[in-house]
């Protein structure tokens, strides 16, 4: 291994004694959206507003010969149809973080073929949305059929059909990265356990599609957009790019994300669709996908892996090594790259002690929607696959599963993992005892062999492993070796304004209201600071016209990053407040201590003054003070990531990228119904550790959220592509996702092991649900098939699939 | 996702109703009924009527009868009234049970039995709960009246007996003492049966099987009956085995189509899984209610 230098941050130290970081109080986005007053993209309407609909590709693989219009241009209503080859003039190419963009090119429309079912190929700009539709019935396109390219196995082959010429293949990133002295562990082992799996695509479905209102103003070239997009300020220059202007031209308004679970990191199409045809009609635009142009068109389909593992054991059941090949199926583009990948090397050896890893990963291009951001970016199929591996070999072992993983934690901390990244903290003995407690381990083991006794057949899933929070972006470039680029620090910013009478503000830059609870974790962090309610916080967004450095929700970095940004603007105003105070007090500003809301001279508690009597003096009585006091109480923060490091030149270390590590154990008990495959919760437990808990109530429903989605992916949702490349799942009759009827109420129970390295010691939780929950059932349904020879290596666990293997291992009926 | 144009009237009487239909026989109309189906349909454009007769406002369409012989539903009565309705509950429970599984309460609000039943979508479950019960449907047209059994109703997929120009007005269901079942498999609570089997069976004091209706929904273009299945148990006192071989008899000769939700195989295994569970049901509660 290439050591490279491991500075460390210093240890910070935590407040023992928290008001409200930590308390389960009410949401404050609950009154808003419970009644109905979110504000949604649908709900917003600009005077001269037109609606625009998107032609749809009917075909997987086709070159565009021609495209009539004329029919569609004199229909009722209708304002404008562009087509691929005219949006080419109108726009420039969206923004792709893939290697060698160029070689396969992606627009807001296509121009010369189409790639996958859905890929738009017109728009139509009219009066309402169904007229625009009825528009879109007149466009006359003809088609040359091209034979499509659908399984990434077969589109590995030479002969194979491109899916973008000028790229020579269908292979776009092909890599082999070794951590450590993988042979060496291989040659020593005792025991080396293979498999294969199969991962197939599913994606985030919000309750609203994604969207965006486009206002262009002819005087300056610019435009004001609003749109559902998570982050913003970090991609604007981006979308100004595909929209040809410079971006202190577009001002990106944020709306709230009806749902987003990573489908709307980053509303790129949308938007530049919704933007042109502003511009060209001169009327405020709104595009907003249907539930059809989403499951079809949304560029944010989830993992699509195939994987050939080995893992190197000694006979006692320690893990040395892991060697992971996996082939992943991105569609026809590649808008975040392998970033997927880089989630999983963040997390690759779980909470196991393995001393090297080999991962190659192939980037196959497809007939497909391509893939995007869903809950957990990769690092949840890692996750699943690493299970599997551990299961494996416990049962080729002979080993229990929770010895086995017992045998392989890490305990000393922090810890590097072999690929460089490291883990801060954690206490995984802890999780597992707690989870084993709660879940009934013991107790649904003999039930389990009663159930067995009379043919039942149920099972106990039991997985440990790992839940990584607040990224740099550094996991999207060290997969090559060119451009080196410096660390990036991915910000993100706070202001804090205290009013005349006391009251706070604050407002949050790049980070949309996505569902979560952004507004609460701030309002307690606030109140933590300054001793107030947090229900009297008063949290708003920016736009980012006069927005600050910010790179918006994702990995799970909100709530850490947002409260460095509130440690940090607090702590500029106290040191304002703390010296107005001293001068109202005529006391040396050294003498004042924080509390209780207030400044007091230490051990004098009458005198005092109050956060709302330093506020009042500053805003209006500025003369008081000496000269250089500025009237207001108004500080900002922007703050950057806390810890991360270089990759090393050859790439056998990537440095930090990915260092707070939280962690987590489910336990799901399922029963098989063996006859028609179908699977039941009998009960579920999760425990989760991400360091300092904000708001315990939030925390487990993400997480019962998160698992909900989880299910979803082990045994639901999947979206299907016929071998001949159409989308047979493009509606919510074909692609069942799990609801309150077929989702347990867990047993939730928290660990809390802080960061040594963020305020309050917090870790981002937001993805766990889903990160742990597809690996902890499809154990659970292996553990319940265990006795009937079948091991299932394939989500989503389907009653199909069950049966299938079933009858495959001779139990037909 | 938003219908093509289409020109709505919603008549209070059933003769303006059919009137309207033969009026705007072009621009091939369709009924509207609670919308649950169709209104999809149409907003994905997989329907485009020129012209809808919303039957919502129309007299008579919505009562529930029950007489000694038998339970007359009128077309237009909501999903949900009949499911909570204890006429409905004394002359049909098998329809009751069923009404459970019909998408979730919201839809079942606006859904009526007859718009269901008139849709005959192959995998809904009303259609085999009519086929099952050997139901009557009542059908009016400009020529009046007529009467079609179930078995001659349903002809296809989303296709029936009605004519152009004819509305379901009501449907009547004999009542038939016994033991019922309806059971079946869906992705997800609420979501269209891939399997459902639908049974109504009868016994004597000493548990032999003196009438048995099964019909399956899921496994072909309409609902079928397990002809060979109720021929099997009647004149029997079932057990385990027997119903094993029963269930068989009818197995044997399906061939689904396969789908997302499952290939051929699988809903073959499903079917022969549920008509088992079905009939087992449906026995033991013919047996506890003798």
């Amino acid at each position: 291994m290439t050591t490279v230098d491991r500075p460390t941050p210093p240890v910070r130290t935590h407040k023992a004694e928290r008001t409200w970081v930590g308390k389960s109080i009410r949401r404050v986005e609950d009154p808003r959206f419970l009644r109905g007053r979110g504000g949604y993209i649908a709900d917003l309407v600009l005077p001269g507003m037109l609606h625009a609909a998107v032609l749809r590709s009917p075909h997987p693989h086709a070159r565009i010969v021609s495209i009539d219009t004329s029919r569609a241009e004199a229909a009722p209503g209708v304002h404008a149809v562009v087509t691929g080859a005219q949006a080419a003039e109108l726009t420039d190419p969206l923004p792709d973080f893939g290697p060698n963009p160029a070689a396969h090119t992606w627009r807001c429309l296509a121009v010369d073929k189409v790639r996958y079912v859905g890929e738009g190929v017109a728009v139509v700009v009219a009066d309402d949305r169904y007229l625009a539709e009825d528009a879109l019935e007149l466009i006359d396109v003809e088609y040359e059929p091209l034979p499509p390219v659908v399984d990434p196995l077969a589109a590995l082959a030479d002969d194979a059909p491109l899916v973008h010429e000028p790229l020579g293949s269908n292979c776009a990133y092909d890599r082999t990265f070794e951590f450590g002295d993988v042979a060496g562990d291989f040659e020593r082992a005792d025991v080396v356990v293979t498999d294969q799996l199969r991962w197939h695509r599913s994606g985030g479905q919000p309750l609203e599609t994604v969207g965006a209102v486009a206002e262009h103003d002819p005087a300056t070239g610019g435009f004001r957009v609003h749109t559902n997009s998570l982050s913003f300020t970090s991609y604007l220059f981006m979308v100004a790019t595909a929209l040809k202007i410079p971006a202190n031209r577009l001002d990106i308004v944020p709306m709230p994300a009806g749902g987003s679970f990573g489908s709307k990191l980053f509303v790129t199409k949308p938007l530049v669709i919704a933007a042109m045809c502003a511009r060209l009609t001169g009327r405020p635009v709104r595009y907003l996908e249907d539930r059809v142009d989403n499951m079809a068109n949304c560029d944010h389909h989830g993992s699509d892996r195939h994987y050939d593992v080995r893992m190197a054991l000694t006979r006692d059941g320690k893990i040395t090594a892991i060697d992971i090949d996996t082939v992943d199926d991105y569609g026809a583009y590649i808008q975040f790259g392998v970033g997927h990948h880089g989630n999983a090397l963040a997390q690759v050896v779980g909470p196991y002690t393995i001393g090297s890893v080999r991962y190659r990963v192939r980037a196959v291009l497809t007939n497909k929607n391509q893939q995007g951001a869903y809950r957990g970016f990769g690092s949840e199929v890692n996750n699943w696959m690493l299970e599997q591996m551990v299961d494996k070999a416990a049962r080729e072992l002979g080993m229990d599963p929770v010895e086995i993983r017992r045998r392989n934690f890490i305990r000393s901390f922090p810890h590097f993992i072999p690929t460089g990244n490291v883990y801060d903290s954690g206490d995984y003995d802890a999780v597992l005892d707690k989870t084993l407690e709660l879940g009934r381990y013991e107790h649904w083991r003999e039930v389990q062999e009663q159930a067995r006794a009379e043919g039942r057949y149920i099972g106990i899933g039991l997985i440990t492993a790992q839940e990584r929070s607040v990224f740099s972006a550094t996991e999207f470039w060290f997969w090559f070796d060119e451009p080196g680029a410096p660390v990036t620090s991915m910000p993100e910013s706070v202001t804090l304004k205290v009013d005349a009478t006391g009251a706070i503000t604050a407002t949050l830059y790049s980070c949309a209201f996505w569902g979560n609870s952004p507004e609460t974790m701030v309002a307690q962090l606030v109140a933590e600071e300054f001793d107030c309610d947090p229900h009297d916080v008063s949290v708003v967004y920016q736009s980012s016209k006069n927005g600050l450095p910010a790179t918006g929700p994702g990995g799970s970095r909100t709530t850490v990053m947002l409260a460095g940004a509130v440690e940090g603007a607090s702590a500029k105003i106290k040191e304002k407040a703390r010296r107005a105070a001293a001068h109202l007090l005529e006391a040396d500003p050294d003498d004042l201590e924080w509390r209780d809301g207030g400044f007091e001279v230490r051990g004098v508690p009458e005198k005092r003054k109050t956060l709302s009597e330093i506020a009042i003096m500053l805003h209006l009585f500025k003369h008081s003070f000496d000269e250089d006091v500025e009237s207001g109480l108004e500080e900002s923060k922007v703050f950057d990531h806390p810890y991360t490091t270089m990759p090393s030149a050859d790439r056998k270390d990537l440095g930090v990228f990915y260092p707070f590590m939280g962690h987590a154990c489910h336990l799901p008990v399922v029963e098989v119904d063996v006859e028609t495959g179908v699977v039941t919760f009998l009960d579920y437990a999760a425990v989760h550790d991400c360091g300092t808990l904000v708001n315990p109530r939030s925390l487990a429903g993400h997480i019962q959220g998160g698992t909900a989605q989880g299910i979803g992916t082990a045994l639901y949702e999947e979206f299907v592509y016929g071998p001949d490349g159409q989308l047979q799942t493009t509606s919510y009759l074909d692609y069942p996702i799990p609801t309150s009827l077929e989702v347990p109420e867990l047993k939730i129970g928290h660990v809390e092991t802080p960061s040594p390295w963020t305020p309050h010691g917090i870790k981002g939780g937001g993805e766990g649900g889903r990160m742990m929950a597809p690996a902890a059932i499809n154990a659970a349904v292996n553990d319940a098939l265990a006795p009937l020879g079948v091991r299932i290596t394939e989500l989503p666990l389907t009653p199909d699939r069950i049966r299938a293997a079933l009858r495959a291992a001779g139990h037909g009926s | 996702m938003k219908p093509a144009a289409f020109d709505y009237a919603a008549p209070t009487r059933l003769a303006d109703a059919i009137d309207l239909l033969v009026a705007h026989a072009d621009a091939e109309p369709r009924v509207l009924a609670g919308g649950q189906s169709l209104v999809p349909l149409m907003n994905f454009r997989l329907a485009q009527p020129g012209f809808l007769v919303d039957l919502q406002h129309v007299d008579g369409l919505s009562d529930i009868r029950l007489t000694d012989d038998e339970l007359v539903i009128g077309a237009m009565v909501r999903q949900s009234t009949a499911e909570e309705s204890a006429d409905a509950a004394a002359g049909a429970p098998l329809l009751v049970e069923a009404l459970g599984h019909v998408a979730h309460p919201p839809i079942r609000n606006s859904g009526t039995i007859g718009g269901s039943i008139a849709h005959a979508d192959p995998s809904a479950e009303l259609p085999a709960v009519a086929l099952a019960l050997d139901a009557t449907m009542t059908a009016a047209g400009p020529g009046g009246e007529r009467r079609i059994p179930a078995a001659e109703f349903f002809r296809g997929p989303f296709e029936t007996a009605l004519g152009p120009d004819e509305i379901l007005t009501e449907v009547r269901l004999p009542r038939r003492p016994g033991g019922h079942a309806f059971v079946e498999h869906a992705r997800t609570h609420g979501g269209f049966a891939v399997v459902a089997v639908a049974v109504d069976l009868a016994v004597d004091d000493a548990g032999t099987v003196t009438r048995a209706a099964i019909a399956l929904s899921g496994v072909g273009p309409t609902p079928i009956r397990a002809t060979a299945t109720e021929q099997a148990l009647v004149g029997t006192v079932p057990d385990a085995e027997s119903i094993r071989s029963a269930v068989a008899a009818t197995v044997a000769v399906l061939s689904p189509a396969g789908d997302v939700h499952g290939s051929s195989e699988t809903k073959v295994d499903m079917a022969r899984s549920y008509l088992r569970r079905g009939i087992e049901l449906a026995l033991d509660r013919a047996a506890s209610r003798r």
